[in-house]
């Protein structure tokens, strides 16, 4: 039985779906940098520039606070899995900031 | 280019006639067809307590043989499940009908006629329809009623190459791609409404457009196998070669744990 198997004989399921509430976390946060660049009114790079840093950001706390600085004790695949955003909530990110940009800097 | 630095001003009219009414709609039309899949799928076919029983010892096989490398299963209840199962399925004991009665190879079902079969494939078309048709009614109705006019500014720069799908209807050569139309904020919308989906509905969602591109595989798929129409003779005898082969192999996790433990701590001589 290989290694891969073994490791994944020691996973408990209620566990890992109660972790799966990280995803909730990635999309609010994706909301809210969207609505904080659109207002803000930024355009071009330094939007994308503020998605990038609200997504190390909200990665670092929860790797500091919940996760206690080892990620692979929480997550199947460790950090890369607590960071990465998805296509989803790219998207989502998109969608808030061209909403709140038009309704704050377009609109009277 | 000079509309760069003028900047367009639009009616705050569009933002509350336009802007909200198409998310709104999108989200419940989202919501909607979640709902209409989980209402239009039929209920799986209750099986007999004899089917159910065939299905179960072989699942229990299967389950004892997969952790057999690395068993959490001591060795007296491992070689005693192991034998049960074994001699159940050489004697038949488990089968839905009794014991086989020696005569002539029985044909499985012929799965075509079988209408468990049937019903697989037409609840993957169901789905699929009712994926396709919302989005096709909503694209018409924002075509027909916003059309031609400019509806926000997307606040970061696309190639020229979008500017005609982008910008349909709006017949200006010279304006910047970032002024787009309300069928580019359906897009926008169809895209990045699938997290919203995701918090409302829970993963797996019927609603998000995730689900349009896996549907030609998942469709097959689900419409191969709901109803395995199997023989559980043949099925039985292969488990019963699968069990004896994974007994030589099983290793209990707790086997020489004492010695393991005594080395961890050094209190043992470690291996060479």
């Amino acid at each position: 039985m290989s290694t891969e198997d073994r490791a994944a004989q020691l996973i408990f399921g209620p566990n890992v779906l109660a972790n799966s509430a990280i995803n909730s976390t990635k999309f609010l946060s994706a909301c809210f940098a969207g609505a904080a660049a659109g207002i803000l009114g930024l355009e071009n790079w330094a939007g994308f520039f503020l998605f990038l840093i609200a997504t190390l950001l909200s990665a670092g706390i929860i790797y500091s606070v919940n996760c206690k600085g080892r990620p692979n004790r929480y997550f199947q695949g460790g950090f890369i899995e607590l960071v990465n955003p998805g296509q989803d909530n790219a998207f989502t990110f998109v969608l808030m900031w061209t909403l709140l940009y038009g309704i704050v800097h377009v609109y009277d | 280019m000079a509309s760069n630095a003028v900047s367009l001003y639009l009616d705050p009219q569009i933002r509350d006639w336009v802007l909200f009414p198409i998310t709104l709609v999108m989200i419940l039309v989202g919501i909607l067809r979640h709902y209409v899949v989980i209402l239009l799928q039929s209920q799986p076919k209750k099986l007999q307590r004899g089917a159910i029983r065939e299905q179960r010892a072989l699942a229990r096989s299967n389950i004892l043989r997969a952790t057999s490398a690395y068993s959490p299963i001591p060795p007296p209840f491992y070689t005693s499940i192991s034998t049960h199962l074994s001699e159940a399925f050489t004697a038949g004991t488990y089968l839905k009908d009794g014991p086989p009665k020696g005569d002539g190879p029985t044909s499985p079902p012929n799965p075509l006629s079988d209408p468990g079969a049937m019903d697989g494939m037409m609840a993957g078309m169901k789905t699929q329809m009712v994926m396709m048709v919302p989005q096709m009614v909503i694209m018409g109705w924002i075509n027909f009623f916003f059309q031609g006019f400019v509806l926000i500014k997307l606040p970061f720069p696309l190639t020229l190459g979008f500017k005609s799908m982008l910008q349909r209807g709006i017949e200006t050569p010279d304006m910047d791609v970032r002024w787009v139309s309300s069928l580019s904020w359906y897009f926008l919308n169809f895209f990045g409404l699938n997290g919203l989906y995701r918090l409302l509905l829970g993963d797996g969602n019927d609603a998000s457009s995730q689900t349009m591109n896996a549907s030609p595989f998942g469709g097959a798929n689900a419409s191969a196998n709901p109803n395995p129409v199997q023989d559980f003779n043949k099925l039985f005898k292969a488990e019963k070669d699968h069990l004896e082969f994974s007994e030589a192999t099983y290793i209990w996790v707790g086997k020489d744990v004492e010695d393991r433990v005594l080395r961890k701590y050094g209190k043992l001589a470690p291996l060479q």
